[in-house]
């Protein structure tokens, strides 16, 4: 039993068997491949199938009769193999004898962009767009490393062509990527020749006839001539192209190493980091309260940890894949919906750390402050010591100013510590000091601003003229880190005297500046508040500094000495010498000592 | 070299001269020249006639009318345009003066031996 189809041959109506069907459409497209449309081709397969039709109808003697492959055989030898149409070609010099090339470029418009995993380095795109382009591989894959050395684009760009461009599987997508006409007859020579060489052009089909014909026709010396040059030119070509080839790979394979390495040291490196982080984080390790604490926007951190990880490793597989294909010429490719998802679940990570990241800045969209008044009981002509103490539960390193830490007050309760305190020092016409202790927070909205710099402890002690601060700030935990800071404006009546202990250095600031009248200096010496200035009561008066040093005349450290060609003057600590050529002075603690050679 | 090319090559050289022969003095379809030229064995195979047929009439040689058949697709008869004729009148005269020409050299070369 067979299945028959329904043809119209120029016009007349046959029933043929399927096989003798696709037999009989084979030798018309082998046919119609062996005319250029310059020979008037349609015209010419008109009058063929004709002609083919005339001699069904001879074998048909009924309607119901059904056209067999013995019919179509019988056909096909008296009209004659494609072959003997071809050759016809040959024996009309004036004619084209381009039949396969011209049929080439008549159907390279309908070239499609496949990746030809058949030539492929990595994923085959660029040997795809070289069929595209109708150029040589090369020319692409060049143009890729250059594309790589030009801030990487050509990574990402390669990835995307890679995720998003089909392969060409099937026979049919090999044939369009070439943009050979898909028909039996080239399918049937492609699977002939095997599946390695599919991609084999159809200009090295052409040359192979050419060839074939031209080996026919060596008896014309000529041509054989022409031939020899012509074959050994390609050698020539060939060899060099081998050598370029040979060249690439091995920088090829050399990147491909360094991307393997690349990849693999960065995906330990974050899983490692993935697991240590996110273990950390559920099972509770103490050190992690830090991450907690600065960790503002409540975002588990978890899902902050994979986020990062899918984000950055995602491009770090790519890259180690990528590495993998350049080494390994067939590596079986992880499959499109892999390739995909990989590509959907970057995109998602980028997008939510992105949101993370908003998150936590508008914690810090707000900076408020809440201000405490005290009056301190400092009048004009007192003196006020200033200093500041450190709580012995927070052994803080002072040097390291706006230190966040977690911390156990002396309750054991968790807190969160800080060394972010200011002293900005004004002077005041009032008749007593006073002091203002401002506290300030950050958060995503006012009232969460506020509440946060009320938070703040932030303690004093007044001992008699001394004024005992506090060199750091706590807060609970549930604060988080908020950019929590103390400003403690001191109000200083004019003509009072303060002395900062050197324990305020760290708070007060490197110089004065309008509104701020102490600095860093100033600190151990006893100050006489002015208006807007103070003045040192205690400080040396500058040093009066000459250092000379000629080969004349020295003033150093060790005294003075002059030197002239017959007379040398020194004054040191061991009393004053002067030579001559004839006299020599000495005045020490001997006395005065004159020594004359006459 | 292979013998057959040869004789294609000669077969076929004589092929248009041929054709334009059978079609001296009746219009024919293409049946109709095959016929004639697979009777005086020119021809092995149907197919080498078509391109070069289309050839002749692009070139201007032959034209051609439709007519009904009764058993098939209907056929194209060829005939000879008058350019066709004139070319036809120079191939014949080119023909007997080669023909002329390889009988001598042939028959030269048997007397020789």
């Amino acid at each position: 039993m067979n299945k028959t189809v329904n043809i119209n041959l120029a016009g007349i109506f046959f029933h043929i068997d399927e096989d003798a069907y696709l037999k009989l459409q084979r030798y018309l497209e082998a046919i119609k491949r062996s005319f250029t449309d310059s020979q008037g081709r349609s015209e010419i397969i008109a009058d063929i199938e004709a002609r083919i039709a005339e001699l069904f109808s001879e074998r048909v003697q009924n309607d119901k009769q059904v056209i067999r492959i013995k019919e179509v055989d019988e056909v096909i030898s008296i009209m004659g193999q494609p072959e003997d149409y071809l050759v016809d070609d040959e024996i009309f010099e004036d004619e084209p004898k381009t039949s396969y090339r011209s049929s080439k470029s008549s159907s390279s418009s309908s070239r499609k962009l496949f990746r030809d995993t058949d030539n492929s380095y990595i994923g085959g795109v660029s040997s795809g767009l070289g069929h595209y382009f109708g150029i040589d591989t090369i020319w692409i894959r060049l143009a890729w490393i250059l594309l790589i050395f030009g801030a990487g684009t050509g990574i990402l760009l390669y990835i995307l062509l890679w995720v998003l461009v089909p392969e060409a599987k099937t026979t049919a997508e090999k044939l369009m990527m070439t943009g050979e006409p898909v028909n039996i007859s080239n399918i049937e020579k492609k699977i002939k020749d095997g599946f390695d060489t599919v991609t084999e052009t159809v200009t090295d089909v052409a040359k192979n006839v050419s060839d074939s014909v031209s080996n026919a026709a060596k008896s014309v010396d000529v041509k054989k001539t022409s031939n020899s040059i012509k074959s050994s030119s390609r050698t020539f070509f060939d060899t060099l192209g081998d050598v370029i080839m040979f060249f690439f790979k091995v920088f090829a394979k050399f990147i491909g190493v360094i991307l393997i390495i690349t990849g693999a040291a960065a995906l330990i490196g974050l899983i490692i980091s993935l697991f240590s982080l996110g273990v950390a984080d559920i099972i509770h390790i103490p050190g992690l309260d830090m991450v907690e604490l600065v960790n503002a926007g409540e975002t588990p951190i978890w899902l902050v940890s994979l986020l990062t990880f899918f984000a950055v490793g995602i491009p770090f597989f790519f890259i180690f894949y990528l590495g993998l294909k350049i080494l390994i010429n067939n590596l079986k490719s992880i499959g499109n919906v892999a390739k995909f998802t990989l590509l959907g679940l970057w995109l998602v990570s980028i997008i939510a750390l992105v949101i993370v990241g908003v998150r936590q800045a508008s914690e810090h969209a707000f900076e408020e402050s809440y201000t405490e008044k005290t009056e301190l009981p400092i009048t004009v002509n007192d003196t006020l010591n200033i200093k500041m103490v450190n709580s012995d539960n927070f052994n803080s390193d002072r040097y390291h100013r706006n230190r966040f830490k977690l911390a156990y007050n002396e309750n054991g309760d968790k807190v969160l510590y800080s060394s972010d305190i200011d002293i900005i020092v004004k002077s005041t016409t009032d008749s007593v000091a006073k002091m203002s202790i401002r506290k300030r927070a950050d958060g995503s909205n006012y009232e969460k601003a506020i509440e946060r710099a009320k938070n703040i402890d932030y303690n004093f002690e007044i001992i008699g003229n001394t004024l005992v601060l506090n060199s750091y700030l706590t807060t609970s935990p549930e604060n988080k880190f908020s950019d929590q800071k103390v400003d403690i404006l001191l109000y200083l009546p004019e003509n009072s005297i303060a002395y900062f202990n050197n324990s305020t250095e760290n708070s007060l600031h490197y110089r004065t500046y309008d509104g701020n009248i102490v600095s860093r200096d100033d600190t151990n010496h006893y100050l006489k508040i002015l208006y807007d200035n103070v003045e040192c009561l205690d400080c040396p008066e500058e040093d009066f500094d000459v250092r000379v040093d000629t080969p004349n005349l020295k003033i150093n450290d060790n005294g003075i000495e002059i030197k002239s060609d017959d007379t040398h003057i020194k004054i040191d600590e061991n009393g004053i010498k002067a030579e001559s050529d004839d006299v020599e002075v000495n005045i020490n603690s001997d006395g005065v000592e004159i020594e004359s050679e006459e | 070299m292979k013998i057959e090319n040869t004789k294609a090559q000669m077969r076929k050289g004589v092929l248009e001269f041929c054709i334009l022969s059978v079609l001296k003095d009746d219009d024919a379809y293409v049946a109709e020249i095959l016929g004639t030229l697979k009777d005086a064995k020119l021809l092995v195979v149907e197919g080498t006639i078509y391109p070069l047929l289309t050839r002749l009439k692009n070139a201007g040689l032959l034209n051609y009318r439709w007519e009904e058949s009764t058993s098939g697709p209907p056929r194209k008869y060829y005939g000879l345009t008058e350019t066709g004729k004139l070319f036809l009148k120079e191939l014949a005269t080119t023909w007997s003066e080669l023909h002329n020409a390889v009988t001598i050299v042939t028959s030269q070369k048997t007397t020789k031996k």
